[in-house]
């Protein structure tokens, strides 16, 4: 709509050429005048070919050459030079065909009739053909308009990224019109490129005018009614959600002035692409309201956790400690000792799961960086136990980590947290008295470490699930802590590039296995 | 247990890990000091001369390693860091710098004057005994022999020199970088597979069993300690 304007100030230069658009291309320029003097070298040939025959066949049948020639003009040339060649191929019958020969006078008065013949079937033919022509030519820009936008919107339905969209774009400017283009985005409050193209010049007008076709919706720059006075041309992207950036364009139609036809290809060209970036903001909202969404549920979970998990142990800390202050008259020792040893191991578990909730954070936030270093096996499975201490006390733990195992590069800190959480977890659902087990394998390029329990093994539903944050297999309300430490371990295993998996035995209770690749020649 | 009159300089910017402090130590004995932030801490330590400190990693106008290479300028007093978990590199640049011991918040008041007792024992006895010993372990450093649980132990030149060092800093952490400094000298800071691979051989010959070692105990991301206790 908006490019009508700016079309119909072009529109007269242009339309004598428009038989010259071919594959919708800017034909290269072509002197104006050259099919005029084929025309008359077409008549010249025909003359020249009619003079043997001139002394014994009729004159009147001597025009049907003239009639050829009329056609092969509108033919190759054109509708104006055929007329040309018609009213050329009158005057040069009558000079060489016509007694007398060499004069314009004309002896017998019905070849007068013949030359009137002669001159209407010509313009007739010449018309005829041409309209034939312009058609021909019409139809054949009209598909190879349809299949160049085909084409684009094909390649831009493939794009996720405005400067994918951005690339698509310019290829196809350069390959259609022969020239540079930049696709700029609204960035803040300046328009930005969207993709370096080395081969455009953005000046301060150049950018000055994309500024203003961008607030204005309108077109600016060469070949328009606005800031016409520098290199580029710019075009709104307009879409449903209003103008989403600027196409600007250089070198195009540097040649010949761009055809109406070509214009409206661009405005095409202009309103795929605002198209294309406006599904991709669409899509990339959608998706962060999804988030969004999911995140929201997290918190819900989070809270609910905190509340629950913080909570539980505070109350008994802080009963713990009223009873020890308001009734130490009446607390033997025995009594005393089990409050300060409840509010030891509460306070315990609250230290665990801030710490828990705080590696969370801070490898997700990306705030804690993996820093790898070769350990020993055996040295991370010491240095978990030493973390658990007491937890530990009454439990037979089994340990099948042989010292010929290869050193594993591992953030120990983080790995060791990674293993206290299984193994704490293992502590939680196997009942006291049964043994762990900590079993390690190399297997290949990748080291197994499994902590194997006799509890009652794991839902077949929730083996997936138990890494989930806040899951916690609803078995009994007895274990205390949240579904925090699995998730963790799992957090820290796959930022190592390993993987973790639950599964249960074959006999009874359930094995976790940490995988974490071994890098082999790393010493 | 009673360190009669050792002064001791408590250095945190929380009120309530001061008050606590102050209570607990002062029950075992101490003369207790107290700073809220760095330049307190130092000028206490000119005014009221204590024989050790524990000082708090984050303090409100200069942080804790920063502190500790202040005073190394000028004095040995034993320094054990505060810290939480995850400040394994702080932990470092403080130790590095010369800081003695740490202990990762929250902790127990029992493993405090355990730290506090093996970093004054330094001041007490200067000179290393030529005869080490902890539990089954022994260690007779002008013969250079080894024993554990009363059988001799062969040990490489290297294995001994890592173990004579832990013997010396005895319920100590040393990091990674003063271990390859004080055992295979400058030059080697970086490399630290060396010592991942002694330390491994060393617990293979003197402990019962590597992977739950009673002697030579990882402080995971920080160093070694020989467990040790005064």
């Amino acid at each position: 709509m908006m490019y009508n304007s700016t079309m119909n100030s072009d529109d007269r230069p242009l339309r004598r050429e428009q038989t010259e658009l071919r594959n919708g291309r800017a034909a290269p320029r072509v002197h104006r005048w050259l099919p005029f003097v084929y025309g008359i070298g077409l008549v010249a040939v025909t003359t020249l070919l009619g003079l043997p025959l001139r002394s014994f066949i009729d004159p009147t049948n001597l025009v049907m050459l003239y009639l050829l020639a009329v056609v092969l003009a509108a033919l190759w040339l054109g509708r104006y030079p055929a007329v040309l060649v018609s009213l050329v191929s009158v005057l040069a019958f009558d000079l060489v065909f016509v007694q007398p020969y060499h004069t314009f006078a004309v002896a017998d008065a019905q070849f007068v009739l013949t030359f009137i013949a002669l001159l209407s079937v010509g313009l007739l033919i010449s018309t005829l053909t041409a309209q034939a022509c312009e058609q021909a030519n019409a139809a054949r820009d009209q598909a190879t308009h349809t299949r160049t936008l085909y084409e684009l919107s094909r390649d831009l339905t493939m794009v996720l990224d405005p400067a994918d969209v951005a690339r698509t774009v310019m290829n196809h400017i350069d390959r259609v019109f022969r020239g540079e283009a930049v696709v700029l985005l609204a960035n803040g409050r300046s328009l930005e490129p969207a993709l370096d193209s080395p081969g455009y010049d953005l000046d301060i007008d150049e950018r000055d005018a994309a500024a203003w076709a961008y607030r204005q919706g309108q077109l600016a720059g060469r070949c328009t009614e606005a800031l016409s006075e520098i290199k580029g041309t710019y075009l709104p992207l307009s879409s449903t959600q209003g103008v989403v950036g600027v196409l600007g364009l250089q070198s195009v139609g540097q040649a010949s002035p761009l055809t109406p036809e070509q214009w409206r290809l661009l405005g095409a060209f202009a309103s795929l692409t605002a198209q294309a970036l406006t599904r991709i903001d669409l899509t990339r909202e959608a998706r962060q309201a999804q988030l969004l969404r999911e995140s929201e549920k997290l918190q819900a979970a989070l809270l609910n956790s905190i509340s629950h998990d913080l909570r539980t142990p505070l109350a008994s800390i802080t009963g713990a400690l009223s009873s020890l202050r308001d009734d130490a008259a009446y607390l033997d020792e025995t009594a005393r000792m089990l409050l300060v040893n409840t509010a030891w191991e509460q306070a315990d578990r609250l230290d665990d799961f801030v710490g828990n909730l705080l590696d969370m954070t801070r490898l997700e936030a990306g705030v804690r960086k993996i820093q790898p270093e070769l350990c020993d096996v055996q040295d991370l499975v010491g240095v978990a136990l030493e973390r658990l201490g007491d937890r530990l006390e009454g439990r037979d733990i089994v340990l099948e980590v042989p010292d010929t195992l290869p050193p594993v590069p591992m953030d120990l800190p983080l790995m060791a947290q990674a293993l206290v959480n299984m193994l704490d977890n293992a502590l939680k659902y196997a009942p006291p008295g049964r043994p762990i087990t900590v079993k390690a394998e190399a297997a290949g390029p990748e080291l197994h470490l499994a902590v194997i329990d006799e509890g009652p093994g794991i839902p077949e539903e929730d083996t997936m699930r138990i890494f989930d944050k806040f899951y916690r297999v609803q078995r009994s309300a007895e274990v205390p802590g949240i579904g925090l430490g699995l998730p963790i371990s799992k957090g820290i295993v796959e930022a190592h590039g390993g993987c973790i998996w639950a599964a249960n035995q074959a006999g009874q209770g359930a094995a976790f296995t940490i995988v974490l690749p071994i890098l082999e020649g790393t010493e | 247990m009673n360190e009669s009159g050792l002064r001791v300089l408590v250095v945190d910017d929380e009120r309530a890990i001061r008050r606590f402090l102050h209570t607990s130590l002062a029950a075992n004995g101490y003369a207790v000091f107290e700073a809220t932030n760095g330049a307190e801490a130092l000028e206490s330590v000119v005014r009221d001369r204590p024989d050790v400190m524990i000082l708090d990693l984050g303090l409100p106008d200069m942080d804790g390693t920063e502190v500790t290479a202040r005073l190394r300028e000028w004095s040995r007093i034993p320094i054990i860091i505060l810290s939480v978990r995850d400040q394994e590199d702080d932990k470092i640049a403080a130790l590095d710098v010369g800081a003695d011991d740490y202990l990762t918040k929250p902790f127990g008041v029992g493993e405090l004057m355990a730290r506090m007792r093996v970093v004054l024992r330094r001041i007490a006895h200067p000179e290393t005994e030529p005869v080490f010993a902890t539990r089954d372990l022994v260690v007779d450093l002008a013969r250079r022999l080894v024993r554990v649980r009363d059988r001799d132990v062969q040990l490489t030149p290297t294995e001994y020199d890592l173990l004579r060092v832990l013997v010396i800093h005895a319920g100590k952490v040393l990091t990674h970088q003063q271990l390859l400094r004080k055992v295979w000298g400058l030059g080697y800071e970086r490399e630290s597979h060396l010592l991942r691979v002694n330390i491994s051989n060393l617990r293979q010959k003197i402990e019962r069993n590597s992977t739950r070692p009673e002697y030579i105990i990882t402080e995971p991301g920080v160093g070694y300690r020989l467990r040790f206790e005064v």
